[in-house]
């Protein structure tokens, strides 16, 4: 019996399409897989599904008849919930509170009735007891739990709906195996009672363990559903990279120097917020990839290197040198340089000059004091034309260019004066193709001079296209490292499903 | 998507007129003469020679609080100094205090006036920065400390006397028959405009009140920047604590805190918006001066201190209405 049933439904973003023409059936009582790589449009058509984003055409049937979700509360009253990946608890409040939090259970509609809150949380906990660890209590507050046990307080969340149809995007990426045992075995009783559930994952043993048909995504189109049980992850993965680019990688032609070339960056055992035991080296003149799906830690790793998060443990060294990266500023004094992928936030400072925005940098980097713009502009000059920047004039905010030109000012500021490492993290976002062009026509340029480069790009083709190396990280881990001809777009997706 | 800022098309001249008319430091000069004009009308004399001197003499005694009000509102993140009154208090109480009316006291008085405005800054700034207690709350607490600290030092102690010298600097022709206290003010002006536009710690100043995290990303040091603007604050409060005594002659308790609303509403009706990072001292000035008009025509037309008290208040809300609202206020 179908319970969920997607007819042709389309979601644009400007020109970008999300999806188009998604059809989908999910069963009662089964667990349907979805599977694309990033940007694929498998978290739009969660989303859709979910009520948070409004499809721009097609319809949705449930039991049959056609409905339309127009927010999560709507979704909620049609029996439809969500588990989200984080940051949809209250921090200060306790884990009864929020398994609760959608619907308290009230008295006269007004005071929260305490009881019936707990009750109702400990029938939900009592499904993961014994594998809930230390300190997870109804009364536990939020903030002192440890993440695996906060994204249980989620799984139980969006448990407690009891919804028909209930979506995990990424539920089990905090989890440890018993954990995640225990949270199949609910699912296949909820199966069992009929529910229908969309699961997402990045682990493709998961997949395999507790997928009863999975449905394969890329770029907004549904590919081909496929009943777990005829399938391998070989299949899988082949449907995801797409039949014709099995060997699109223009790995062939190999920039890298050899083993002879000098280290620029070392890094062992690195360990922090979002990652753990990452080791890797970058050579002089090498373009290392940071490849997998979305937050798996490469951004992590790059903040980590720069000193914006700094690391927890594990050593660097730059030019065979110890690092010890503290903050931002001490990691730009020692020539490291980063460039963020979220422009907005971390790269322009908005409203202001576009010299203003090339120049810190180098006043920091050469201890200036006073700002002579003549002098500042015939430093910068140089460092936007390498760029092939275009722009009115030095003294126009910033805000007058276009995301791509925007991005290549923050670019130049690291220009003036050479660092000896180049972190990108997923430095193209947003912006256009010429300008993608123009800035790894610059990279290359860079890495040629001796610069060690670390690029992480959400986009497979930038990586494959772009990177002498790749490694691929799943979970805040390295898991596999593609060189030479090894760098495909097959190998990359298998890596990054592969089992943490 | 075209690639290329390019310059907008010249504007027909009616069209430019309106444009330049509506910056803020152009609003505020005309409405200092459409005020100058009230005022000679209702009263007049109300806009004579010295009766303008006197204005500007009271304008730069607010504009010298406003200087360092203004960089501590464009260091952003919600940066506003309410304890600019009480520094201006306990500056002209020290400065009298250690002169007692005798001129070789002045360098001394100067000296310990600028490391007590400086050292109450750095209370503020380390209070904002690495204790991270928002503005408001920790230089409105400041402000109590220092209203408690003025009752305590006047008990026993007579209230000082200003030097001749300093009275004379503040009141007295001093060049081209301006006093000296507008000399400063030309001079605090002049280096306003060089440390905001052509230091890189004025860059700086912009670029976190913009935009923190991304100049934290590129290695502004965020955090020390922002003390050394509550630093400023309070040395300018102190500044004009001194030329306060100049001014009145003697020193009485809370002398200053007439100074904490009106520096605010000259910084924002000078064009430099609560959320910081845009604006400078030039508009500020202007704004004050607007401020010490209109103050000036309400006491003409018997308007009492409490009725201009609430006039103020309107006015910053007012203002906030056309000036405040260009970004939204976040943390």
């Amino acid at each position: 019996m179908i319970k969920l049933k997607l007819n042709g439904v389309s979601k644009a973003y400007g020109a970008t399409k999300a999806l188009s023409h998604a059809d989908l059936e999910i069963e009662a009582g089964e667990v349907h897989v979805l599977l694309g790589s990033n940007g694929s449009g498998k978290s739009t058509l969660s989303k859709i599904v979910a009520g948070s984003v409004r499809p721009d055409a097609g319809e949705i049937l449930l039991d049959g008849k056609p409905v339309t979700i127009t927010g999560p509360q709507s979704a909620r009253s049609h029996g439809i919930a969500i588990f989200y990946q984080e940051l949809s608890l209250a921090a200060h409040r306790t884990v009864a509170e929020n398994i609760s939090l959608a619907s308290l259970p009230s008295r006269a509609g007004i005071f929260v009735d305490g009881d019936a809150l707990e009750e109702r949380a400990q029938r939900y906990m009592a499904l993961f007891d014994g594998v809930t660890g230390d300190g997870f209590s109804l009364d536990a507050v939020i903030e002192d739990l440890r993440a695996d046990q906060r994204q249980l307080v989620e799984i139980i969340k969006a448990l407690a709906i009891e919804a028909s149809v209930i979506i995990f995007d990424e539920a089990t990426s905090a989890l440890d195996r018993a954990q995640v045992e225990r949270f199949f075995e609910i699912l296949r009783a909820l199966k069992q009672k009929g529910r229908s559930i969309i699961f997402i994952s990045h682990r493709m043993d998961e997949i395999f363990a507790i997928g009863d048909r999975a449905t394969v995504i890329r770029d907004g189109q549904i590919v081909g559903t496929k009943r777990i049980a005829d399938t391998s992850p070989s299949e899988i993965i082949t449907m995801m990279v797409g039949g014709h680019d099995e060997t699109d990688a223009k790995a062939v032609e190999h920039h890298a120097p050899t083993g002879a070339a000098a280290l620029a960056l070392s890094v062992k055992n690195l360990g922090g917020r979002g990652f753990g035991d990452v080791s890797f080296d970058v050579r002089k003149g090498e373009i290392l990839g940071f490849g997998g799906l979305h937050g798996q830690g490469q951004s992590a790793v790059l903040k980590a290197l720069f000193g914006a998060a700094p690391p927890t443990s594990g050593s660097v060294e730059l030019d065979g040198k110890p690092l010890n990266p503290a903050n931002p500023r001490a990691m730009i004094r020692q020539g490291v340089a980063y460039v963020s992928g979220d422009r907005a936030r971390e790269g322009v400072v908005t409203g202001r000059p576009i010299l203003e925005n090339v120049m810190p940098i180098h006043y920091l980097r050469d201890r200036m004091i006073l700002a002579h713009p003549p002098a500042s502009a015939r430093k910068a000059l140089p460092a936007l034309q390498a760029l092939r920047t275009k722009f009115a004039g030095l003294g126009f905010p910033i805000s007058s260019l276009s995301g791509g030109n925007q991005q290549k000012v923050v670019i130049a500021r690291w220009l003036i004066d050479r660092p000896a490492v180049l972190l990108l993290d997923d430095p193209t976002k947003g912006i256009d193709l010429s300008a993608k062009a123009d800035l790894f026509a610059l990279i290359r340029k860079l890495a040629e001079e001796g610069m060690g480069i670390v690029l992480y790009a959400s986009e497979d083709a930038e990586l494959l296209d772009n990177a002498d190396r790749i490694l691929v990280f799943n979970g805040g881990a390295v898991r596999r490292e593609l060189t030479g001809t090894a760098r495909t777009r097959y190998n990359l997706y298998q890596a990054a499903y592969e089992a943490a | 998507m075209s690639d290329a800022a390019t310059p907008s098309h010249s504007p027909a001249a009616a069209a430019r007129i309106v444009e330049f008319a509506k910056q803020p430091l152009v609003v505020a000069l005309i409405l200092v003469a459409a005020l100058l004009y009230l005022g000679e009308t209702l009263s007049p004399g109300f806009a004579s020679g010295q009766q303008i001197m006197r204005l500007l003499i009271v304008a730069a005694l607010l504009g010298i609080v406003a200087a360092g009000q203004n960089l501590v509102v464009l260091g952003g993140r919600e940066g506003i100094d309410l304890s600019v009154g009480g520094v201006v208090s306990l500056s002209a109480i020290v400065a009298g205090n250690l002169m007692a009316g005798e001129n070789a006291g002045i360098p001394l008085a100067i000296v310990a006036c600028i490391a007590t405005g400086a050292l109450f800054g750095l209370f503020n700034g380390i209070g904002v920065t690495l204790l991270r207690i928002p503005p408001l709350v920790m230089t409105l607490g400041m402000l109590g400390v220092l209203q408690g600290l003025l009752v305590v030092i006047r008990q026993g102690i007579p209230s000082g006397r200003a030097a001749p010298g300093l009275a004379d600097f503040v009141s007295q022709p001093f060049l081209f028959g301006v006093p000296g206290i507008l000399w400063l003010w030309v001079v605090i002006g002049l280096l306003m405009a060089f440390l905001l536009g052509r230091t890189v710690f004025g860059h700086r100043i912009y670029a976190i009140g913009s935009n923190e995290q991304a100049a934290y990303m590129a290695g502004v040091p965020v955090k020390a920047a922002r003390i050394a603007l509550f630093v400023l604050s309070g040395v300018f409060a102190a500044i004009a604590g001194i030329c306060l005594l100049g001014y009145s002659g003697s020193s009485f308790a809370n002398v200053g805190e007439q100074y904490m609303l009106p520096s605010i509403i000259a910084v924002v009706f000078g064009g430099t918006p609560l959320s910081g990072g845009k604006g400078g001292y030039t508009g500020t000035m202007a704004g004050a001066l607007l401020l010490v008009i209109l103050q000036s025509i309400l006491v003409t037309i018997n308007i009492d201190e409490s009725g201009r008290q609430m006039v103020f208040g309107i006015t910053l809300l007012v203002l906030m209405l056309f000036y405040g609202r260009g970004r939204s206020m976040r943390a």
